[in-house]
């Protein structure tokens, strides 16, 4: 009998501590991330959360005084160890406001794959488009308009965008960086919609300052205060039975 | 001691301001109105495009147009590929170290050398080590150099003008950065490095100094047929014309200042146009 629902790790977090100019903003670390979960994490401003997500597909290698200590493992390989194109190619990223290229709507979504040597077709890049597209829940709004500029959609229409343009270049997981702090509830509404239905086909980190966000897509939680994890387990758990009392205290907003 | 009230200070200062401002614009306007008030009558066609004539006194100002125009373009041709070159390294590969600093500071001093040493330079390393002779290459050397400071500042003004999200989206797709440069910043910032390109051939067009000794010739009775002929140039040539030559009808000088004036200010005209021309179809 085939196991639909077996639990393997995509991601293994050893012992990993993040550095900003010195000072310690993640401190050892260890966590995992189940395929084909959401993993939310909350957790106060300065809790380390978007450090973590960042050190996940090494956005922060750009960042000079930037340091880190331990291991990660994406399907058990060092990520550390890997081309952090690669990486990125793999583990794709939402960051917290939607950023479309300056380009057209079409451009916006071939242009990863085509970079990175995935499509020389037009035929090809078509179907990208339209397969794309309609995994982000935005074809219908905008197969009359591929070739307008990405600039001119509203926010929400955006951030799909920016989703679709990951979706495009087949990645295994997306991390969300908060991403929906600058929409309205319903574009909010139709982007977790998107992330509820994405995970059937990928593994999904999400970093929310929204506690309630958190309740409503996430399959497991993590609570992060001052660079430490303090406690993950199941959402419903969590937000019910949480093990620690400053996870109750934040959940239930008595701070942060 | 007595005391303003707000609304009579705000007054003198505003006054004040006003002035300086319109102080500034004077000697403008009345440089351009002498010059076209003496030289506008010497402006025919033949003037634009025919030889000098009776030891410069009459004829036209042609070889000095045209060999302006080949020091210009040939010094701008040198200078844009290596200066936007320097500035992308710069901005964006460069990390905050000791290289990176000493570069910086050698481009701010290049920037402040007196434009006759530049020429002197130019004479000593162009002219004679490398032995081009006083020629359109020595002389358009010497204003690349001298230029360079300008197009990597420039340049790299337009690159950092392209928002820091872009290039994090791109790479955050896996996309490399050299391939981020090329399909994002580049086309992005491109509109601003030309902007600052033709700037900085207005600026170079009237420079006397740096190829007195390096490119100027005082009188060339033909075209140039190499880019190792010397040649007439405007500047020099208004130069030459208003103190070496005694009894030189008026006109021609202001004439010959006019036509600079004008070849520089379209340059300009045009930057400015172009500039305000992209800043509408910019997409962000």
């Amino acid at each position: 009998m085939v196991k639909i629902m077996e639990k393997i790790d995509k991601i293994k977090v050893e012992n990993l501590s993040c550095f900003y100019g010195g000072k310690l903003a993640l401190e050892a670390l260890n966590i995992n991330v189940v395929k084909n979960e959401i993993l939310t994490i909350i957790g106060p401003a300065n809790s380390g959360k978007t450090s973590f997500l960042r050190t996940l597909n090494r956005m922060n290698d750009f960042d000079a005084n930037y340091a880190r200590k331990g291991a990660v493992y994406l399907d058990d390989e060092n990520i550390f160890y890997m081309n952090p194109e690669k990486l990125r190619k793999r583990v794709g990223m939402l960051f917290a406001m939607p950023i479309p290229l300056p380009m057209s709507i079409y451009e916006n979504i071939v242009y990863a794959p085509k970079r990175l040597g995935l499509v020389s077709k037009k035929s090809d890049m078509d179907d990208i488009v339209k397969e794309a597209l309609q995994e982000a829940s935005l074809w219908n709004e905008v197969k009359d308009r591929l070739n307008s500029s990405a600039m001119k959609m509203s926010g929400g229409q955006q951030q799909r965008l920016c989703i679709a343009r990951i979706l495009a270049i087949k990645p295994e997981v997306i991390l969300f960086d908060e991403p929906s702090s600058g929409l309205d509830p319903i574009s909010t509404a139709k982007v977790e919609e998107s992330m509820i239905e994405l995970k059937k086909k990928y593994t999904i980190v999400l970093v929310t300052n929204n506690v309630k966000q958190a309740s409503r897509v996430g399959d497991r939680t993590a609570f992060f205060l001052m660079g430490k994890l303090i406690e993950v387990g199941k959402t419903g758990e969590i937000f019910v039975s949480p093990k620690e009392k400053q996870t109750g205290d934040y959940i239930t907003g008595r701070f942060g | 001691m007595f005391k303003l009230s707000p609304k009579l200070s705000q007054k003198i200062f505003y006054a004040l301001l006003f002035m300086a401002t319109l102080l500034v614009i004077t000697p403008a306007a009345i440089i351009i109105y002498i010059i076209i008030k003496n030289g506008a009558s010497a402006i025919t066609w033949e003037f634009l495009t025919s030889m000098p004539k009776d030891g410069m006194r009459g004829g036209g100002i042609f070889p000095a147009i045209v060999g302006t125009l080949c020091i210009v373009l040939c010094a701008i041709s040198l200078t844009l590929p290596i200066g936007v070159c320097a500035a992308i390294y710069l901005n964006e590969y460069a990390k905050d170290n000791l290289l990176t600093r000493i570069i910086k500071l050698a481009i701010v001093n290049l920037a402040g050398v007196p434009s006759v040493v530049y020429g002197l330079f130019g004479l000593g390393i162009f002219v004679m080590f490398m032995n081009f002779g006083v020629s359109i290459i020595a002389g358009a050397l010497t204003l690349s150099i001298m230029e360079l400071p300008v197009i990597i500042t420039t340049a790299r003004g337009a690159l950092s003008g392209v928002p820091h999200s872009f290039r994090e989206a791109s790479m955050s797709l896996g996309v490399s950065r050299w391939q981020t440069i090329r399909h994002i910043v580049l086309p992005n910032a491109l509109p601003g490095i030309l902007t600052g390109a033709i700037l900085s051939i207005a600026r170079i067009s009237g420079e006397t100094a740096p190829i007195l000794f390096t490119a100027a010739a005082f009188y060339v009775p033909h075209m140039p047929t190499s880019i190792y002929d010397q040649v007439m140039a405007l500047p020099y040539h208004l130069y030459i014309i208003s103190t070496q030559i005694p009894n030189m009808p008026k006109n021609i000088i202001f004439g010959t200042a006019l036509v600079l004036l004008m070849m520089v200010l379209s340059m300009s005209l045009i930057a400015i146009v172009a500039r305000i021309y992209f800043r509408k179809t910019r997409k962000w």
